[in-house]
């Protein structure tokens, strides 16, 4: 694997499959809408080439107006439909303003699908703010900092999870910052679950 | 049919066995990523993601 870690930056070139094109085509219309937006699922370990796929990408997206929202959602479903719902204002007020997620298909299809949120405590709107970037094929997407994404993935500790914190780690490790990635292990008390990562 | 004695804990150790050997795979598989060019790589990830 060739890939240039600077600056913030990951650049990656790699052949897209399903998945990748299904986050490219939705995280577009968010470019074209100028949504501040940032991926943290484990589909950051699938763009890295980890074997195996996910049914659903999770997004965290700024608090947008009302208004936003209802340009956004014209965009959006053109191409993509709400499985939650097929009103934007409910999906605005009863969804996302209570802390609950909508979720977006490509028309017709169930899987895989954009879990889009909004922030909802502290550590969403850091992830918000100190995005890392990775550049495919001339196109960039925003990812959770690396050093929260596998700490993160031992937090939440399920074998898949920590699957994946062990392969991301096994291929940036030599890139992280340590001094965050060791406060990520110490705030978020998993300093024990360290040991799954070599 | 009566289910058979279950030792649990027996179980529970097999089970982190197994997960210790799917980690140490996985070990593998990311130092295989590491020096396969990227355009093989993504290729047999794309395949199998049909």
């Amino acid at each position: 694997m060739e890939f240039h870690f600077k600056g913030g930056k990951i650049s990656l070139q790699k052949e897209l499959n399903s998945l990748d094109s299904f986050v490219f085509d939705f995280c577009s219309l968010l470019d074209k809408e100028n949504i501040k937006y940032v991926i943290v699922s484990g589909y950051v370990a699938i763009l890295f080439g980890r074997s195996r796929s996910s049914e659903d990408i999770d997004l965290i997206v700024e608090r947008i107006s009302k208004e936003r929202f209802r340009k956004l959602w014209e965009v959006l479903v053109k191409n993509f439909e709400c499985l939650n719902t097929t009103n934007a204002v409910e999906a605005y007020a009863e969804y996302l303003l209570n802390g609950v997620a909508v979720r977006f298909a490509r028309m017709g299809e169930f899987i895989p699908n954009m879990e889009f949120k909004f922030p909802k405590g502290e550590l969403d709107q850091w992830t918000l703010q100190n995005r890392q970037y990775v550049e495919v094929l001339e196109r960039t997407l925003p990812i959770s900092r690396m050093e929260l994404q596998i700490t993160f993935k031992l937090f939440l500790g399920s074998e898949k999870d920590i699957e994946d914190a062990r392969f991301l780690y096994r291929l940036f490790r030599e890139n992280l910052d340590s001094e965050l990635f060791e406060g990520f292990l110490h705030k978020l008390k998993i300093g024990e679950k360290a040991g799954y990562l070599s | 049919m009566r289910a058979p004695d279950i030792n649990l804990e027996e179980l529970k150790r097999f089970k982190e066995e197994n997960f210790r050997e799917r980690l140490a795979f996985l070990d593998k598989y990311a130092d295989w990523l590491k020096r396969t060019p990227n355009s093989q790589w993504s290729k047999q990830q794309k395949n199998f993601l049909k």
